[in-house]
């Protein structure tokens, strides 16, 4: 018993010993493409269809799409990536925006440039900030996450609006056309998670301000005037009753489909969840965001959207390749992307294509897709940096305090030293 | 006088039971119903068990993800119990002070969580990985090894050897038996309920078990049940009533494994040996 132990205790010191050599193993000129990505009817058929488009290019390339929760995805990677052990990890990514910064600064060695792939020139200008790192180009910037204001035209029409009342409005216009839609439909205007905030991300876009100072790591909270006025706005909608709180996603989309609300402020991702009940066809229009009253903003922001990003491992080159010659060129993906998946994009030149010209009839023959890509050409610029989430968990606690009647300042101020604290 | 007790005690008893009842009745109506009807929270059953049976068919390769986890949680029931039985046994058998002293170690181990392992341990199977890739990364016994046995599962079994009659083993050894005889043939089959108890704990938390195998498996034909379910819930607009369908489908081994061996398992809690 005690030679084994001493054999046992020998064998694994020799293991760690010599464990210390990189992974070689793997062929540095693979043709084998791991691809992860979350979310099967939309960003796995992308890659779906940029994979079949390749063929006529590479057919040698085997291009392997692997489907994972996206929170499966961010764990995985983290693991990894933090362990510095890349076997098994896959040559393509997809990453949410607004956690890019953070994957990119914390591992900048283990991500491969794309710049030699792309034209960062020819995609919308938002998409660039958070997709690269101290110059370099890291992201191949994919869908738009475009947002826009879906409204239930029936409901708008009994209180005598009509979605052109929508157009380059402003929240207080909007609120005032949700308290008159409520008073005569009795549906609320919107719905909300109280510890999602994604509603006041896309509101503090449209002036081009975020949580973050534009260097993307202090916080940018007590002072931040736009921050404030939807704070002071998503009050004046609770106080007016026009929000119907939600606690999940199945509950989004079943008070959205049930038609217990009259507007839908969201990315154009969720267009299919409206559609799934067809029996409020032609009872839809999508408005321009609007924008924030009194202080410069525009008409369009963003929720969501994200980018595939190439890891330094063995087959990275092609791994590029494969991306710049599909989502970073014109081609017949972008047509298919657009026809079949009814996604926007972010490559300026397929903007203009035929198949955005498409009318769709759910939304009363709207040229939805149209409407997105031009709305995605105006999106300001802004730089997420790294604690989007962080300093969202804060913002959720202290904005239910403001909600509760304490000063609108002192929240702020509270919320920006708990920011300073945890944020670093 | 104790009629009245009796019955707010029913009363309370049934209220829990209800409680703890009720998510399994809505999961086992939802199989049953649309997406739609999901979200809309119905509660009584609908008629699309055979379309949420075939959708999930379509989706997902069901029967890989069921035989590996199957695999490990077989795997690292067998390993677990072997080696914290004998640990729990050897402990308390052939005490000594410095084997309390490491006792306590092993139990003061079960105050870190596992997240704080995580990145150590996948480090450690990535240098591996090269040498010996059967174990290494994306391989099942990757998700055996480091859960093959516990603290708490050795605390379990040294709690019960605590109440074996050590007159036993002297017998044993007059009769010529060696150390390890008696552990397998006097020790074993005496605490038979013990090892039911353990059994159970141990396939459960196998069956269950979702960050390790999460980080530790890459490939899509190594998936276990758990990963297969959060896959199915990564799409913008999921589908509930398939999803539903996938966890009855995943919960039923271990439903199934803890209605065979109740009687033993509340036994094993008690105590083998009475």
């Amino acid at each position: 018993m005690k030679k084994f132990l001493v054999l046992l205790f020998i064998s694994m010191l020799v293991l760690s010993a010599c464990s210390s050599g990189s992974n070689s193993e793997a062929d540095a000129d693979t043709n084998d493409i791991k691809v992860w990505a979350w979310d099967p009817n939309f960003n796995v058929k992308a890659m779906e269809l940029a994979k079949e488009a390749y063929k006529e290019e590479n057919s040698e390339l085997n291009i392997e799409i692997i489907e994972n929760a996206q929170d499966d995805i961010i764990q995985k990677l983290n693991t990894s990536l933090s362990s510095g052990t890349t076997k098994g990890m896959p040559n393509i990514v997809l990453i949410e925006d607004y956690r890019a910064q953070s994957f990119l600064r914390s591992y900048p060695d283990m991500f491969y440039a794309v710049d030699d792939a792309i034209n960062t020139e020819e995609f919308a200008k938002y998409k660039i900030p958070p997709t690269s790192f101290e110059g370099k180009q890291y992201g191949v910037p994919f869908d738009s996450g475009v947002a826009g204001l879906y409204v239930r035209t029936d409901y708008l029409e009994e209180a005598g609006y009509s979605s052109e009342d929508l157009q380059n409005a402003d929240w207080e216009q909007v609120i005032e056309i949700g308290k008159a839609v409520k008073e005569a439909t009795g549906k609320q205007m919107i719905t909300q998670d109280p510890k999602d905030l994604g509603l006041l991300r896309m509101m503090i876009q449209t002036s081009g301000a975020w949580y973050l100072e534009e260097d993307g790591v202090t916080p940018n909270i007590a002072n931040n005037e736009a921050l404030k006025e939807a704070f002071r706005l998503y009050k004046e909608m609770i106080d007016a009753d026009l929000v119907k709180p939600h606690a999940d996603w199945s509950q989004f989309i079943a008070s959205i489909n049930n038609g217990d609300i009259s507007m839908v402020p969201s990315g154009n991702w969720i267009t299919p969840s409206i559609k799934a009940e067809a029996s409020q066809s032609g009872k839809w229009a999508v408005a321009p965001f609007p924008k924030l009253p009194g202080m410069e903003s525009v008409n369009a922001s963003n929720l969501g959207g994200s980018s595939w990003y190439v890891l330094n491992i063995p087959g990275k080159e092609k791994a590029a390749e494969f991306l710049g010659k599909t989502f970073g060129a014109e081609g017949k993906f972008h047509q298919q992307f657009v026809e079949e998946i009814g996604g926007v994009g972010t490559y300026q030149p397929a903007l203009e294509g035929d198949a955005y010209q498409a009318e769709d009839e759910f939304f009363g023959g709207q040229k939805i897709l149209s409407d997105f890509a031009s709305w995605t050409e105006e999106i300001p610029q802004v730089n997420y940096g790294l604690h989007t989430y962080v300093i969202e968990d804060i913002l959720a606690n202290e904005i239910q305090k403001y909600l509760d009647g304490e000063n609108l300042d002192t929240v702020m101020d509270n919320a920006q030293s708990l920011a300073e604290q945890q944020a670093k | 006088m104790k009629r009245p007790n009796k019955v707010i005690g029913y009363l309370f008893l049934s209220i829990c039971a209800i409680i703890s009842i009720f998510p399994f009745y809505w999961m086992v109506v939802s199989m049953t119903n649309t997406s739609a009807d999901v979200t809309r929270g119905k509660l009584l059953p609908g008629g699309h068990f055979i379309e949420n049976f075939k959708n999930l068919l379509q989706t997902v390769d069901l029967v890989p993800a069921l035989s590996n986890s199957a695999l490990i949680a077989v795997g690292t029931t067998v390993l677990s119990l072997l080696i914290a039985s004998l640990a729990g046994y050897g402990f308390e058998i052939y005490r000594s002070r410095a084997k309390d002293v490491v006792f306590n170690i092993l139990l003061l181990s079960m105050m870190i969580p596992f997240a704080a392992l995580m990145v150590p341990l996948f480090r450690m199977f990535g240098s591996i990985t090269p040498m010996l890739p059967f174990i290494g990364i994306d391989t099942l016994s990757a998700v055996v090894l480091p859960t093959i046995t516990t603290a708490f599962l050795i605390f379990f079994f040294r709690q019960s050897t605590k109440m074996f009659p050590k007159e036993i083993l002297e017998a044993g050894r007059m009769d010529g038996l060696k150390e390890l005889g008696i552990f397998f043939r006097i020790y074993v089959p005496t605490m038979k309920t013990t090892y039911a108890a353990a059994a159970i704990i141990t396939f459960m938390a196998s069956w269950n078990n979702y960050l390790w195998p999460l980080v530790v498996l890459q490939s899509p034909e190594k998936q276990t049940i758990p990963l297969l379910i959060s896959t199915l819930g990564s799409s913008y607009s999921p589908d509930y009533g398939m999803i539903m369908m996938a966890i009855v489908i995943a919960t039923l081994p271990t439903a199934i494994i803890f209605f065979f061996m109740q009687k033993h398992f509340v036994a094993g809690m008690m105590g083998s040996v009475k």
